[in-house]
């Protein structure tokens, strides 16, 4: 239910749906009741003495609904208006269509029975609604990746994984010990302990392409971290949204200096050659040269040919 | 408190039960609540409406005579009023369980479970499945979602202020017709106002807040689109790169074709914008050389030469 529905709103919601819900779990235990409707056990007593004040019109006992609660247990009786379970409303359409995407990208591939399952809900769901519901959501990564990241996480277990860099444009193999997985900034992350590099490492899991389990000693793994940050210095010549996020700065005056950090010296590099000329590394110096060096290289190049 | 839920219990009930439309008159007389003056009366019915409306409840106004104009009545149909999935099987229960679970604490995890509330009154046991894969996790915890999810369902006009390239915010009115979520990121498309076309937005490059407006001109639904279609090979324009073996991943991927040269590769990727394309080359600093066409080649070279005057 929305957050902005008001509580009494929220508690015709409730009962409204506690009628069809008794219908098909008659003699349920109150205290049962009140944990499956997220209520007290008091709260769900009030409710039902309320729900039991009202029927059809006329309002004798013959058209009231009949409820028994007394004892500790639930029945209901004589609700035959209320009793189907109330349509969803678009939003919780919506939530569960996504949602059901999500799972439909994470199953193994010998789960196609699972697979027809959940396009059909879909279909059936998509069609309580007039109009086309067009929702979707594709994971970052494989499932089976993440799969085996959690799993290794849970049993403190070993990946051999190969793994693309982006700053060192380069695939690796290497030996991880993942000790986390979290989202940053739309990305998904692992942070392990890499048996390469012998110190712990954050690697982007959409850029793993592959990961199988392998046996780690775990007495290597200690607390330490030795990278270094480099501070750099870049003036934004052209302002543009491509350059804002590539460095997630959110702020970029024109003109002025703005001081970041990085651990990777590549990545700075590489950053701004993708810049072209929007963008002015001012420090460290020896960067800056690199940067110099390779354009006039690059240029070389086209010249020549 | 308790007396207005009552009321508004009573008053489902009744509507859901008629066959016929019910009158207001009809509805004061026999429906338990309704007290006071004729004005007191017609103020409640106003509001439990509204309220009713607000619960995902439609209540259906109509007449008894069609020619003629007489008093309208009100009634809730079962088959609006009530879930229709067909039957359900305890696999399919306990895949929409784990698919209301993917919202964890997110912006629609409250829909989701409650969406599961209204399930479990099918009486359907669920039939547990064990899907590893299932730790995947929707986030997003900003009230957007929601905003933007009801103004699909009511064809409502979205207005936004979009960072644009030049890191311009500039403001957008659209139709949303679509929400989704692409590598960590979630979208909304709709029919831009101004331009009349489908534009998709990233909704981390909305500054501030987005506002419904109300849309109150007839709106058609665009019947030929598709989320995540890929440009069509007709419209695409391609261009020619050397990338040095072992090197250049990110557009290796892209690739529909790759010629050995021995120490190089040439491959062949689609042009979606020469900015965005241009950037990915110069990233690849020496690994990579542009062939054709020549207006890329020559915003590489262009892009190359001004930083070549600024780093010297």
């Amino acid at each position: 239910m929305s957050k902005n529905v008001s509580a009494p709103l929220l508690r015709t919601a409730r009962l409204l749906d506690l009628v069809p819900y008794l219908n098909t779990h008659q003699g349920i235990a109150l205290k049962e009741l009140a944990t499956h409707f997220d209520v007290t056990p008091a709260q769900m007593s009030a409710d039902l003495t309320t729900l039991w004040m009202c029927g059809l019109p006329g309002y004798t006992p013959l058209e009231l609904m009949d409820l028994e609660f007394e004892s500790g247990y639930v029945t209901i009786r004589n609700a035959t208006t209320l009793s189907k379970p109330r349509t969803i409303t678009f939003q919780e359409c919506v939530a569960l269509l996504l949602g059901l995407d999500l799972i439909a990208a994470s199953l193994p591939d010998d789960r196609h029975d699972l697979l027809v399952a959940i396009s059909s809900l879909r279909q059936r769901l998509t069609d309580l609604f007039g109009i086309p519901v067009k929702v979707s959501a594709i994971p970052a990564a494989s499932g089976e990746i993440t799969n085996a990241i959690t799993h290794a996480v849970q049993t403190s277990g070993g990946l051999l994984i190969r793994y693309h860099s982006l700053y060192r444009d380069e695939i690796s193999e290497r030996t991880v010990m993942p000790i986390d997985l979290y989202e940053s900034s739309g990305h998904q992350y692992m942070k392990a302990f890499c048996f390469t590099a012998l110190d712990y490492r954050e690697f982007r899991v959409d850029r793993i392409d592959s990961a199988k389990s392998t046996l780690v000693s775990t007495d290597v793994v200690e607390q330490k971290s030795t990278q270094e940050k480099i501070t750099y210095s870049i003036t934004a010549k052209q302002p543009s949204r491509d350059v804002a996020e590539r460095f997630a700065i959110a702020d970029m005056p024109a003109g002025g200096s703005i001081e970041l950090s990085s651990y990777s010296r590549q990545w700075i590099e590489r950053s701004v050659m993708a810049s072209g000329g929007a963008v002015l590394l001012t420090s460290p110096l020896a960067i800056r040269d690199e940067v110099a060096k390779k354009a006039q290289l690059m240029l070389n190049r086209y010249k020549e040919a | 408190m308790s007396r207005k839920i009552e009321r508004l219990i009573n008053l489902t009930i009744a509507l859901l039960a008629t066959t016929r439309y019910l009158t207001k008159t009809e509805i004061f007389r026999t429906v338990e609540g309704y007290e006071g003056s004729p004005e007191t009366k017609e103020r409640m019915f106003e509001r439990d409406k509204d309220d009713l409306r607000s619960l995902g409840i439609s209540i259906d106004v109509g007449s008894f005579d069609p020619l003629f104009a007489d008093e309208a009545g009100y009634r809730i149909k079962a088959e609006n009023y009530q879930l229709d999935l067909g039957e359900i099987t305890p696999t399919e229960i306990s895949l929409l369980s784990l698919a209301a679970d993917a919202w964890q604490d997110a912006a629609f995890a409250d829909a989701a479970q409650s969406a599961i509330l209204k399930l479990s009154s099918f009486g359907v046991p669920a039939d547990p499945i064990d899907i590893p894969g299932a730790s995947q996790k929707l986030s997003n915890s900003s009230a957007d979602l929601e905003t933007i999810t009801g103004a699909i369902g009511t064809s409502d006009l979205l207005v936004f202020d979009y960072l644009s390239t030049d890191l311009v915010a500039e403001e957008r009115t659209i139709i949303p017709i679509a929400l989704s979520n692409k590598s960590g990121f979630w979208y909304v498309s709709g029919v831009d106002n101004q331009l009349q076309e489908i534009r998709t937005f990233r909704l981390d490059r909305v500054q501030g807040s987005l506002t419904v407006r109300k849309n109150k001109d007839a709106f058609e639904y665009p019947a030929d689109f598709e989320l995540n279609q890929v440009d069509s090979a007709a419209t695409l324009r391609f261009a020619i790169i050397d990338v040095r073996k072992g090197k250049g991943h990110a557009l290796r991927t892209l690739a529909t074709s790759v010629k050995d040269l021995g120490e190089w590769d040439q491959i062949r990727i689609p042009i979606y914008t020469i900015e965005y394309l241009t950037a990915q080359i110069l990233w690849h600093g020496e690994d990579v050389f542009v062939h054709e066409p020549a207006d890329l080649r020559e915003t590489v070279i262009s892009q190359l030469q001004e930083l070549l005057i600024n780093h010297e």
